[in-house]
């Protein structure tokens, strides 16, 4: 199984030949959903060329049928190890960099983070990575080009209505980065009524077909939408109790299958503390939770004025990023903001070390350091104004907001009287 | 004559006290301070006062170790020596936040969660990619160690912290002022500032 395979419906491998990624693009596929044409090469030919060089027969054929001006080269472990291994985008399938590009994927099999992350993971090193050969489509090709990410239900809250973020007349490279403000997913009806509509068919009939929540990376090209991949569940405490509830209602899954799919984690996960969504909450951004908690303070812009400012009261640093420089303001705040980074970085590190409440990558904030403020599309609000942050969704809400542990109360009583009636024991 | 290494080793920690800038300089606590003292006197650092306050640069203290400090490389003549190191460091780097994150939360069955430290082998794993990590972050450190003496410092304090956190004492790995992350994250400051690349 170290031949190469085209990316067809009818192609019956599983994930362990035809990895995460491509399986996931086969069965797009499968349920009358765009995909740029490609061929998936085994992880079988990665194990092979890791132990002794050997590539596979008929790249250059394959890339050839392909008939495409450029392509994109991405990594498809059996198991998703996201962001761990290379890709390469806007190859000419025609030249030297295709197989220079298919053996670097191969090779980040063996990057020290991707082995960390499979140790952490439990992932087995034997395996190897598939790699993906697709059609380059381009998000940044005129007016009508864009990308995006989109869950079928959001993934905080776990409330059915698609939820995600696009760029317009930018590669999906610039959506994962985090270095770029995204708009919120809903624009897209405005903006490309077509592509949209596109988009809620390919959820709903994903979400069917996995019977879960869904996740999907897409992109639009001149007006045409094409998904780019598609990953099941991953939703966490009380939107995974929700959507496990809503399923069963909708009779997309049955109670007991609700029941098996709510481990007792996931439970103890959905009473930490959260703020209380409600309709007229001031919702001013929201990034991504990256230090459990809810945390109400004073904004400060600065380290030094985030220290100065403790001593009257709780304050929340609002930063563009955070460095060893800001550890005085870190220890002094009550909550921590930053406008770029993700989970892993210094700020999300810091305060998950110190307890902290913390929001990363809210891309939506600018920190304005001349003026002390920080700028929102259409506000200001200056250093000293209340406000309140969660940092297990990700919201940043003005003044205080009323926090509960169990907003997902009735889904969540409900699954309990499920697996009570079924007499069915949660799973750890 | 300023003193540069009190000076700068300020400048890297960022806003502290006398006991962390003696811990990172291998001074005494009272000579950190009384050096600290003399650098007020220059108008180079000052002290805030309160719950939240420490030692830390004024401006013009962070503009006189800027220029110390790209003078001292000057005369070392190691500018492309450094470069590459810190092109090295910038590889290892994801890796360590990484590190750091896994040691803070968890995956259990499909949930991120903080991780408790109740499992033993998760918690060796983590510390064996930690040590896997300083192999190669010691041969990072060596050659910036002979480009610019003052960087060896950084390799004793990266070792004993890992030490620390082998013997049992895991908080040393990130969760301490003198950690291994927030020791190497001041090494990360240092290069940027020996470099004079900005944030």
């Amino acid at each position: 199984m170290t031949g190469i395979r085209p990316l067809s419906p009818g192609d019956p491998a599983g994930p362990g030949v035809l990895g995460g990624k491509g399986h996931g693009l086969v069965t797009l596929m499968r349920l009358g959903l765009p995909v740029p044409p490609g061929f998936v090469i085994p992880p079988a030919a990665c194990r092979a060329y890791l132990r002794d060089g050997t590539f596979p027969d008929g790249l250059d054929a394959a890339a050839r049928d392909l008939r495409a001006a450029l392509v994109s080269v991405r990594s498809g472990a059996a198991v998703s190890m996201p962001g761990m291994m290379d890709t390469f985008l806007d190859v000419d399938p025609r030249s030297a960099d295709l197989r220079a590009a298919v053996e670097a994927v191969f090779s980040s099999w063996l990057l020290p983070r991707a082995v960390t992350y499979r140790e952490l993971h439990g992932i087995p090193h034997d395996l190897g990575t598939a790699v993906v050969v697709q059609a380059m489509v381009s998000g940044d090709r005129d007016e009508h080009s864009g990308s995006g990410v989109a869950f079928s239900r959001d993934p905080s809250t776990g409330a059915r209505h698609p939820y995600g973020d696009v760029l317009f007349e930018r590669p999906g490279t610039d959506v994962v980065s985090g270095r770029v403000a995204t708009r919120p997913l809903g624009e897209l009806e405005q903006r490309e009524p077509a592509v949209w509509a596109a988009l809620l068919d390919g959820l709903d009939r994903v979400e069917r077909h996995y019977r879960d929540v869904c996740h999907v990376e897409f992109t639009f090209e001149s007006g045409r939408l094409w998904f780019l991949q598609v990953r099941p569940g991953g939703l966490a405490g009380r939107a995974a109790v929700r959507v496990a509830v809503d399923l069963a209602d909708e009779r997309i899954i049955d109670r007991a299958t609700a029941v098996r799919r709510v481990s007792a984690r996931q439970i103890r996960a959905a009473r930490t503390p959260r703020i209380l969504i409600t309709d007229d909450l001031d919702v001013i951004a929201r990034g991504t939770g990256a230090s459990p908690g809810v945390a109400t303070g004073r904004i400060a812009v600065t380290a030094d004025r985030a220290a100065r400012m403790a001593a009257d009261g709780p304050v929340i640093l609002v930063r563009p990023h955070t460095s060893p420089l800001d550890m005085h303001g870190l220890a002094a705040a009550a909550g921590i903001v930053t406008t770029v980074g993700g989970p892993t970085s210094h700020a999300a590190v810091v305060a998950r070390a110190m307890g902290k409440a913390a929001i990363v990558g809210a891309a939506g904030l600018t920190v304005d350091l001349a003026s002390g403020q920080i700028l929102t599309s259409g506000r200001t609000l200056p250093e000293g104004v209340l406000i309140t942050i969660d940092g297990t969704g990700g919201e940043l809400v003005a003044g205080t907001a009323e926090t509960t542990t169990d907003e997902s109360g009735s889904h969540l009583d409900r699954l309990l009287a499920w697996a009570a009636s079924a007499d069915t024991a949660l799973s750890p | 004559m300023t003193d540069l290494l009190v000076l700068h080793t300020l400048r890297c920690l960022g806003f502290t006290d006398p006991a962390r800038v003696a811990d990172a300089a291998a001074l005494t606590e009272a000579d950190a301070e009384s050096r600290l003292i003399d650098l007020a006197v220059e108008g180079l650092v000052t002290r805030t006062p309160g719950p939240f306050g420490g030692w830390g640069l004024t401006e013009a203290g962070k503009s006189e170790d800027a220029r110390l400090v790209a003078a001292e490389l000057a005369a070392a003549g190691t500018r492309d020596a450094v470069t590459g190191a810190f092109e090295r460091f910038l590889v290892l780097n994801p890796e360590l936040l990484d590190l750091c994150t896994a040691w803070h939360m968890r995956p259990v069955h499909g949930v991120t969660e903080v991780n408790d430290h109740t499992d033993a082998g998760y918690d060796a794993r983590v510390l064996a990619r930690f040590a896997d990590l300083d192999r190669r972050a010691a041969d990072v450190c060596a050659d910036l160690g002979t480009a610019l003496p003052r960087f060896a410092r950084y390799r004793e304090r990266l070792t004993a912290a890992l030490a620390r956190a082998t013997a049992g004492e895991l908080e040393h790995l990130a969760d301490t002022t003198t950690s291994y992350h927030n020791v190497w994250f001041q090494l990360h400051e240092d290069l940027l500032v020996t470099l004079g690349i900005p944030r």
